[in-house]
C-alpha cells in the first residue's frame, strides 16, 4: 500500500489534491482512500491531507502515520523535524521559488522534487496572487514523482471536471518539476510533543492549550487610518467641525468651543447666519437629515466657558484695517500668536457688515457686542472713525511691520430708473443703516425690492418689520438662481412677501395715483459669464407691466474699492504687495474674493495671520495636505438607526413680521441644550474613529486592546488571521486592510 | 450499477434519493431537511434531487425536520432525513414520537461528539443516545456497507411485522467525507428492491383517526409490549431482506454482524464502524504471527443480537469492547449490552476499552496495544480509557 501525506494551507486546494491523485490511480483499477483532517481549516491556516493507494481493498481508517511521500504546498509550513514521519527513500514534492532553498537545510539527505506552482498557477489566473490554488498544477510534479503519466493525471483532472487552464498547469509543472538527492544525513525524528493538560474544573490556572501563532495565517492586516469629514473639507473657516460636535454630543460645551476658538472668533455670530455647507455636505444628508450643525455651533457659543485671553508677546506690530469678519479673525489670530495688533475701522462701531449688513431678527446686537468684546480682549486696541486712505497706508507700512487690508465691499451697484419726482430708488445698505438707528417707520407703504441677494432679503424683511403694508421682491431670474441664503428667501416667503421672479425694473415714475414701477416680465436664456441662465426679454405685450409703490430699495450687489491700495495693484489673497517700502501688505475678506459669507472671511483671516507670521517669523503653521474625504462610500449606514433631527424653536411667521426679535430661538429642549447633545450625537464621526469600540466587540478572536497610546487600540498582529471583521463592523471608514 | 469514487455523504444521499424516488408509484417522498456538520452534504444532494414525486422541506431546525417526516409518514409519503451530534439532540422529542407514532423513517446519524464542549470529530454517543427510542440502529463500516444497509434500513423498516423507524450510522468525517471506491445503485435495481411504501395506520379521508391520544398504563404496556414483539421480528425481515438483495444485487450486505477470524480464536474484540476496519488489519496482522486473535464487527444495535453475540463468541475466553461511546456514571454502552449477553457465560473475561472518544484516530498501534493489555489479563476491571489524542 502506498500512503502519501500533503502539507498546505487552507484555501490552496489540498484536500481536493488527495482526491486527484486518489482518481488517477481510481481509473487504473486500484483501491484508493483520500481525505483531509477537519478542524480549522480557514484560508491560510495549515491542513493536512491524505491519500492510500492498495491493490486490494484498504481497510486502516485511521491518519496516515508514516507516508511513502510527502507534499508541502506552502514552503513557509516547513519546520525542522517536518520530514521524520516520511519513509526513507520517500519523495519530499516541494512547491518552491527557486531562489528559495532554505528547504534544503531541513530535508537533508532526503530525495526531493521542487516546482514553482505558485508562479504556474497565478500566471494562469487559478486564485489570487496573495491565495494562490496550486493543487492541479501540483498534481503534475507529484504524478511526475509518483510514476503516473501525463496521461494518467491529465484523466484524473478530467475525471473531477477540472476545465483547460488546469491540465495546462499540470502539463507544466510535469515538465518542470526537478528531481534531486540534497547531500547530508537524514535527520533523526524529534522529541515527541508533550500532551497539553487539562486543568481541574476547580484549578486556577486554566487555559493550557498550546499556543497558535494564528498571525501566520493572514494574508491582510488591518490599519487605522484618518479621512476628512466633508464637513471639515468645506468649512470655509476651517473648522474642525467634527470635533466641536463630537464635543457638544458629550455634553463638553468647553471642549466644543476650544476647538471652534482654535479657528473661529464668531462662534455666536455663525451659529446664527452662515449659510452652513457643512449641513450640505453632510454624509446624513441621503440617509435622514444633515446634522443641525449651525445650531449646535451656536449651543456651544452660549453654554460653553471662554478662556481667559493672554496678552502679547512679540515686538512686531500688526495694523488691521477693517473690523468685518476677516479684519476680527486675522486680529484675533494674530493677537493668539502673541503680537500687538492694532484695529482700524472706518464707522462708529466695530463689526462691519456683521454690524451693518445683518439685520438684528437674525442676529441681535448684544450677541455681536459680546464676541467684539471678547476679541477685544486679546490685546487688540480697536480705532474706530478712521476712514483711511492711500497716504495712510503708506504710514502704516512705516509704523507696523505687517499691515492687513480687508475693508470689505465698498461700493454699490447703481441702477437707472428714470427721473421720478416723488420717489428717489434708496440703496438697500443704505436703508438698513437707517432702520438701524431706529429712524424709520414704513406703515402703510408699498415697498419694492429689486434684487435677489442677502441684502435685498434682509432689506424687504426689515421693510416689513418696520410697517411696510406691502413687500415685493423683483427678480429678473428665478428663485432658484437668486444668491441669497435659501432659508432666508423662505423665511420671507413665510412672513408675506411676494416674490415676482423674472421680473426686470424699467423706469419708475409718477402717475396720478402715485409712484409706478414699470416693470418687463424676462424668460430665461442660455448661460451667461456667472453660470447662472441670462435673462432674457419677454417679447409678449402682457409682459410689461405696473407696480404701484411707495418706495424701491435697490439691492443690486456690491464691489470693492481698491483706491485704498497704490494704483495698479492686483487683488489676490493673501497677496503680499510690493512696491510699497515698509512692510509687507495682505489683503482678505471680501475685499479679496468677495466670497460673501461670514465663514469664508473667517478662514481668510486665519490663513491670513499664517501669512503674516510666516512672513515675520519663518514659522510655518500652515497645516499638512488634507486626507482623502470620507464620503457616503466609507459610511455604514445599515449600522446606524434612522433618526430626525432635535427640534429647535422658531417664531411664526405671524410673531416676528412686525418686531425685530431674533427669529432663531435655538433648540427646544430648555436653556440645558440637551436637544443640542441628542442632536449632535447624530454626528456619524465620518472617516474619524471616535472610540466606539465595535471593532474590538467584533473582533471573533480578541485581537484588539483598548490602549492609552496610538490613537486608542491596539491590533494584536502575532494572533491577527486578517479576516477584516474590524472593517466591516467600523461604521466610519476608520480601518482598511493592506496586502501582507 | 457503477463503480465510483465517491464520499460517505454523497453515497448517502445518493440512496436516500433512489428509495424515495421508488415511491413515486405510490404516495411519493418527503423529506425534512436541516443541515449540520459532517451532515450538510447530504441534505444538499437532497435538496438538489429532481424527485418525480417528493418534497424535500427545508426547515429551521432539527426537531422540525423530524416534525416534517413524522407529518409526511403519517401522510403514507415514505420519509428520511439526517442529522449528528446536537442536532439529534435537538430532534429527541420527535425521534421518540416517530418511534412511538410506529412510523418507518429512516434517518442517517453521521455520528459525531456531542458537545459541549464543541467537538466536531467521531464518537457513537450521539445515535446511541436514542436507543431508547423504538427505532433500530444499523451501524456502518465502509462506503459500501453504508449503501447497501441504506436500501435494506427501507425495506426492513417498512415491513409490516417491524413498522418502526431505522438509524443509518456512519462515522463523522472518517467515513461522511472520505472519498473511497464504492458500487452505486441505479433506479431500476432500488425500484425492484424496494416495494411501495404502506404505512397501515396512515391518515385517510375516508376512515379519520387521531393520532397519540391520551391512554392509561395497561393500553401503554400493550404499546410497548407490540414495539418489543416488531424488535423480535427485525431478525427474520432482516434475513429476507438479505436474500432479496443479494439477488438483485449479486453480493450479500452484511447482516447483523460480521466474523473475522473468530471460529478458534482466543480471543475476540468487538468494535464497530471504521474502528473496526482499522481492527481487521491488525487482526490480519496478528495472525500472521501466529495469534489466535478475532474480531466481531458489530452492525445491528436495536434490536441488539444477543443470540448472534453469543454464537459469534463461542469457545473464545476473554473478549475486548473497543467503545467509541461513554454512558457517564457507567461505561461503554456496546459494552453493557455484551455484558447482558453474556450473563449466561461467566467464564468469559469481558474487558471495556474506551477508545477514541471525541474523534482520537485509532491507529493500529492503538489497537495492538490493547490486545496486549486483554493478553496479560487475568480478570476484567473496570473500563479502561485509552488516550488516543494525537
Amino acid at each position: 500500500m502506498m500512503e502519501i501525506t500533503i502539507c498546505g494551507r487552507g484555501g490552496q486546494g489540498g484536500v481536493t489534491l488527495a482526491k486527484i491523485i486518489a482518481s488517477a490511480y481510481f481509473l487504473k483499477g486500484k483501491y484508493v482512500q483520500a481525505f483531509g483532517v477537519y478542524a480549522a481549516e480557514r484560508s491560510g491556516a495549515p491542513i493536512q491531507a491524505f491519500v492510500r493507494v492498495d491493490d486490494e481493498e484498504i481497510t486502516n481508517h485511521n491518519q496516515v502515520q508514516h507516508p511513502d511521500h510527502l507534499v508541502v504546498l506552502d514552503r513557509t509550513l516547513i519546520a525542522p523535524g517536518m520530514d521524520a514521519i516520511l519513509k526513507p527513500g520517500g519523495f519530499i514534492i516541494i512547491n518552491t521559488p527557486p531562489d528559495k532553498t532554505d528547504y534544503k537545510d531541513h530535508f537533508s539527505g532526503r530525495d526531493v522534487a521542487v516546482v514553482d506552482a505558485t508562479s504556474i498557477a497565478v500566471a494562469h489566473g487559478l486564485g489570487t496572487r496573495t491565495v494562490p490554488i496550486v493543487n492541479t498544477t501540483m498534481a503534475g510534479s507529484i504524478a511526475r514523482v509518483l510514476g503516473l503519466t501525463l496521461t494518467e493525471i491529465l484523466a484524473a483532472l478530467e475525471h473531477l471536471n477540472f476545465i483547460g487552464v488546469n491540465k495546462t498547469c499540470a502539463r507544466e509543472a510535469f515538465k518542470q518539476v526537478h528531481t534531486s538527492t540534497l547531500p547530508g544525513e537524514v535527520h533523526q525524528a524529534p522529541k515527541a510533543a508533550v500532551t497539553p493538560r487539562v486543568a481541574d474544573l476547580f484549578d486556577d490556572d486554566v487555559g493550557g492549550m498550546p499556543k497558535i501563532k494564528t498571525g501566520s495565517w493572514a494574508t491582510e492586516k488591518p490599519e487605522r487610518r484618518h479621512l476628512t469629514p466633508p464637513c471639515n473639507h468645506v468649512c470655509p473657516a476651517g473648522n474642525d467641525v467634527r470635533g466641536f460636535v463630537e464635543a457638544v454630543g458629550q455634553e463638553d460645551y468647553d471642549l466644543a468651543l476650544s476647538v471652534l476658538l482654535e479657528t473661529s472668533p464668531l462662534p455666536a455670530v455663525c451659529g446664527r447666519v452662515c449659510p452652513a455647507p457643512c449641513m450640505d455636505s453632510c454624509n446624513r444628508l441621503e440617509f435622514d437629515q444633515s446634522v443641525n450643525v449651525r445650531e449646535i455651533e451656536r449651543a456651544a457659543a452660549e453654554n460653553g466657558n471662554r478662556p481667559e485671553p493672554g496678552s502679547a508677546s512679540r515686538e512686531e506690530k500688526v495694523a488691521v484695517v477693517g473690523s468685518g469678519p476677516a479684519g476680527l479673525s486675522t486680529a484675533y489670530q494674530l493677537a493668539r500668536l502673541g503680537y500687538p495688533v492694532s484695529l482700524y475701522e472706518a464707522g462708529d462701531e466695530l463689526g462691519g457688515v456683521l454690524r451693518t449688513g445683518i439685520p438684528a431678527y437674525r442676529l441681535p446686537r448684544n450677541v455681536l457686542d459680546e464676541e467684539i468684546d471678547y476679541i477685544l480682549r486679546h490685546d487688540i486696541s480697536a480705532h474706530t472713525g478712521c476712514q483711511l486712505k492711500r497716504e495712510d497706508m503708506l504710514r502704516l507700512s512705516r509704523e507696523y511691520q505687517a499691515v492687513f487690508v480687508a475693508t470689505g465691499l465698498q461700493n454699490v451697484s447703481d441702477l437707472d430708473l428714470g427721473e421720478a419726482t416723488s420717489v428717489a430708488p434708496v440703496q438697500g445698505l443704505h436703508f438698513l443703516e437707517k432702520v438701524r438707528n431706529g429712524n424709520q417707520r414704513l406703515d402703510g407703504q408699498r415697498v419694492v425690492v429689486i434684487g435677489g441677494g442677502n441684502t435685498a432679503m434682509d432689506a424687504a424683511r426689515s421693510a416689513l418689520r418696520i410697517g411696510a403694508s406691502e413687500v415685493r421682491v423683483v427678480y429678473r431670474r428665478t428663485r432658484s438662481e437668486m444668491p441669497a441664503i435659501s432659508e432666508e428667501i423662505e423665511q420671507a416667503l413665510e412672513e408675506g412677501i411676494i416674490l415676482d421672479e423674472l421680473v426686470s425694473p424699467v423706469r419708475l415714475s409718477d402717475s396720478e395715483n402715485g409712484p409706478v414701477l414699470t416693470c418687463q416680465g424676462m424668460k430665461l436664456g442660455p448661460p451667461d459669464d456667472s453660470g447662472r441662465p441670462r435673462p432674457i426679454a419677454d417679447t409678449s405685450p402682457e409682459a410689461r407691466f405696473d407696480i404701484s409703490c411707495d418706495l424701491v430699495i435697490l439691492a443690486l450687489g456690491q464691489s470693492h474699492d481698491i483706491s485704498i491700495l497704490p494704483e495698479g495693484s492686483v487683488i489676490r489673497e493673501g497677496e503680499a504687495l510690493l512696491g510699497l517700502s515698509g512692510a509687507p501688505f495682505f489683503v482678505g475678506g471680501d475685499f479679496a474674493t468677495n466670497e460673501g459669507t461670514v465663514s469664508a472671511a473667517i478662514g481668510c483671516g486665519v490663513r491670513a495671520a499664517r501669512h503674516i507670521h510666516r512672513t515675520l517669523s519663518g514659522e510655518d503653521l500652515f497645516p499638512p495636505p488634507e486626507d482623502p474625504i470620507a464620503t457616503t462610500e466609507h459610511i455604514r449606514f445599515n449600522r446606524f438607526e434612522h433618526e430626525p433631527r432635535a427640534a429647535v424653536n422658531t417664531l411664526s411667521p405671524a410673531e416676528r413680521r412686525r418686531c425685530f426679535d431674533e427669529v432663531h430661538l435655538g433648540f427646544q429642549a430648555g436653556p440645558d441644550g440637551e436637544g443640542a447633545v441628542s442632536e449632535a450625537q447624530r454626528c456619524l464621526s465620518c472617516g474619524v474613529c471616535n472610540k466606539c469600540d465595535r471593532c474590538l466587540e467584533y473582533c471573533p478572536e480578541g485581537i484588539l486592546r483598548r490602549s492609552d497610546e496610538k490613537d486608542g487600540y491596539v491590533f494584536d498582529l502575532e494572533y491577527c488571521k486578517g479576516c477584516g471583521v474590524c472593517m466591516t463592523a467600523c461604521p466610519r471608514g476608520a480601518i482598511y486592510m493592506t496586502e501582507l | 450499477m457503477s463503480r465510483t469514487l465517491a464520499t460517505g455523504n454523497h453515497v448517502a444521499g445518493h440512496a436516500l434519493a433512489l428509495a424515495g424516488e421508488a415511491n413515486r408509484h405510490a404516495r411519493g417522498c418527503c423529506a425534512g431537511a436541516y443541515p449540520i456538520t459532517p451532515q450538510t452534504e447530504i441534505i444538499e444532494y437532497l435538496s438538489g434531487f429532481d424527485f418525480n414525486k417528493g418534497r424535500v422541506v427545508l426547515v429551521e431546525s432539527e426537531h422540525s425536520a423530524m416534525g416534517v417526516c413524522i407529518g409526511g409518514a403519517l401522510a403514507g409519503a415514505r420519509t428520511f432525513t439526517a442529522s449528528s451530534s446536537n442536532g439529534l439532540a435537538y430532534m429527541t422529542e420527535n425521534i421518540f414520537a416517530a418511534g412511538f407514532y410506529r412510523l418507518p423513517t429512516v434517518m442517517i446519524a453521521v455520528n459525531r461528539t456531542l458537545g459541549p464542549p464543541w467537538n466536531i470529530w467521531v464518537d457513537q454517543g450521539d445515535s446511541l443516545m436514542m436507543r431508547d427510542a423504538a427505532w433500530l440502529q444499523f451501524y456502518c463500516d465502509s462506503h459500501q456497507d453504508l449503501q447497501d444497509t441504506i436500501l435494506m434500513a427501507f425495506r426492513v423498516a417498512e415491513d409490516q411485522r417491524v413498522m418502526l423507524p431505522v438509524i443509518v450510522a456512519m462515522d463523522g468525517f472518517v467515513t461522511s467525507h472520505t472519498q473511497m471506491v464504492v458500487d452505486l445503485p441505479t433506479q431500476e435495481q432500488v425500484d425492484a428492491l424496494l416495494p411501495s411504501c404502506n404505512i397501515p395506520h396512515r391518515l385517510k379521508h375516508d376512515h379519520p383517526s387521531t393520532f397519540g391520544g391520551m391512554t392509561f398504563s395497561s393500553e401503554t404496556e400493550h404499546h410497548r409490549y407490540a414495539i418489543q414483539e416488531s424488535m423480535e421480528q427485525v431478525f427474520p425481515v432482516l434475513e429476507e431482506a438479505r436474500d432479496e438483495f443479494e439477488n438483485i444485487f449479486g453480493r450479500r450486505p452484511a447482516g447483523a454482524l460480521e466474523t473475522f477470524e473468530t471460529e478458534d480464536a482466543e480471543i475476540i474484540l468487538v468494535a464497530c464502524n471504521t474502528m473496526a476496519r482499522t481492527l481487521h488489519t491488525v487482526v490480519n496482522e496478528r495472525r500472521a504471527k501466529g495469534e489466535k486473535v478475532g474480531m466481531i464487527r458489530m452492525k445491528l444495535f436495536r434490536p441488539f443480537p444477543r443470540q448472534q453475540v453469543l454464537a459469534a463468541i463461542g469457545p473464545a475466553k476473554k473478549v475486548a469492547v473497543l467503545d467509541r461511546n461513554h454512558s457517564p456514571g457507567s461505561g461503554g454502552i456496546f459494552w453493557q449490552e455484551i455484558a447482558t449477553t453474556l450473563r449466561e457465560r461467566p467464564d468469559v473475561l469481558l474487558q471495556d476499552y474506551l477508545v477514541g472518544l471525541g474523534g482520537g484516530d485509532v491507529t493500529p498501534e492503538n489497537i495492538n496495544v490493547i490486545i496486549d493489555d486483554l493478553n496479560q489479563r487475568t480478570t476484567a476491571s473496570e473500563p479502561e480509557w485509552k488516550d488516543t489524542s494525537t
